[in-house]
């Protein structure tokens, strides 16, 4: 059988995010930058269960989650896998998460006052990066 | 086998003039680990000692996997475990002679599982158990409540003044032990982090009353902060804070109105704006935060969900 992935995401207590949140957070981040790729094996409930000190069932619920986004698929009898086509979400799903996401950025770095062309460059390239 | 595990109908328990239990229902269903959460005095020991059917209630019933609490057959109590904060044992015996004590009062001990769990603690069977510390004694009570392969395991504060080692081995032994059975855990804890980390439900008490018993994220989601620029507050509902729907706390920051309010829509922003609030935000709240302005406020209590 083959080896599951190591998951380097941290999860806090006291967050506003729930935990389950969090590793849905940490792992969708994980897959975007290729830290994960395509057809890598997830660990265990258990495993990161474990690791991280939370209940299996948390885990349980967050790669549901991840699941039923179609970031991660399971193959009966194997577990859980990285999805190799990773584009599920319509048209307007995307659309609300970019602009939500731009909404974020923008209260973010609104007040540095640079002018767009610098803020845009430095986004072109960290995109650039990551592809 | 019943619906639920645990079980009270209208459950009320009076010592002299004061209500412990005050008209409690509560179901838990089987499986998963619950927490239960209160203020000192909120009633959980009570409940537990009415539940194990030590002590009887001045109204209303209360069921144990299925049977009347006053009335529990020897089956029924072999399958429940309990671990207090005290971790009481007798310091005179070696842990050997404990654990074959233990063992012989229950049929379905589990040597494995004994086994299994007490490695997560330095705890050498031939020790006395006066020489043990507080966190050895919580590691061999939670390994042989375990080993009974209880169908309910009742914590009562657990991990209560052990240092973060022992906590640690605690937490991993219970969560990550494997048992055949399905089990259910009743976990009474003031961490708030461990309740983060472990609960599946969140049921909290208190003055013998049920406040919530739902899944913790949507018991969080229930609560939400809002600030605003409000000084009519004062005068127009002077320190009361009545008129403010689900209102649960207010603090006054740098002249702002921090208030938490629970099961309030969006709409609670256009109810401040129609009271002469100005700037109006709404925050987040993490679960501890949530769970403190529940057992801080003594105004307008929820309704139990």
């Amino acid at each position: 059988m083959s080896k599951s992935s190591t998951i380097k995401i941290k999860i806090v207590t006291g967050d506003i995010r729930p935990i389950f949140k969090q590793i849905v957070d940490g792992i969708r981040l994980e897959i975007a930058t290729g830290k994960l790729l395509p057809g890598c094996k997830l660990p265990s409930y258990r495993g990161l269960a474990m690791q991280l000190m939370i209940n299996p069932n948390t885990v349980a619920k967050a790669y549901a989650e991840l699941n039923s986004q179609g970031l991660v698929e399971s193959r009966k009898g194997l577990g859980l896998f990285v999805s190799e086509n990773q584009q599920t979400l319509s048209d307007d799903e995307r659309i609300e998460k970019l602009t939500k996401a731009a909404d974020i950025f923008i209260n973010e770095t609104v007040h540095l006052n640079y002018f767009d062309d610098e803020i845009l460059t430095v986004i072109k390239h960290k995109l650039q990066k990551i592809k | 086998m019943s619906e639920f595990c645990v079980s009270t109908k209208s459950l009320t328990k009076q010592f002299g003039n004061k209500l412990a239990l005050n008209d409690l229902t509560l179901d838990i269903p089987h499986g998963g680990i619950h927490a239960i959460v209160g203020s000192n005095g909120a009633g959980k020991s009570t409940l537990f000692r009415l539940l194990l059917g030590v002590e009887t209630p001045t109204s209303g019933i209360c069921t144990l996997l299925g049977e009347r609490s006053d009335n529990i057959s020897a089956n029924v109590r072999g399958k429940v475990g309990y671990v207090n904060e005290e971790h009481t044992l007798p310091g005179w015996m070696k842990v050997a002679a404990v654990k074959e004590l233990q063992q012989s009062f229950y049929p379905d001990w589990n040597h494995d599982i004994y086994n299994k769990v007490i490695a997560y603690f330095d705890v050498d069977p031939k020790q006395k158990v006066s020489v043990l510390s507080r966190g050895e004694r919580a590691g061999f009570n939670l390994s042989m409540a375990l080993a009974q392969r209880p169908s309910l395991l009742i914590l009562d504060e657990p991990t209560l003044g052990l240092d973060v080692v022992a906590r640690q081995s605690f937490l991993e032994a219970l969560m990550f032990t494997e048992t055949e059975e399905e089990m259910t855990t009743i976990y009474c804890s003031h961490q708030m982090e461990e309740v983060e980390r472990i609960a599946e439900q969140l049921i909290i008490m208190e003055k013998g009353r049920l406040i919530n018993n739902s899944t913790p994220d949507d018991f969080c989601a229930r609560v939400s902060c809002w600030v605003a620029d409000w000084d009519a507050i004062k005068s127009k509902l002077g320190n009361k804070d009545v008129g403010i729907p689900g209102f649960l706390s207010r603090r006054e920051i740098d002249g702002q109105q921090h208030i938490l309010v629970v099961d309030q829509g969006d709409d609670f922003g256009d109810f401040l704006h129609g009271q002469g609030a100005k700037d109006i935000a709404q925050l987040p709240v993490n679960l501890e935060r949530a769970i403190n302005a529940f057992l801080t406020t003594n105004h307008n209590k929820p309704v139990a969900l």
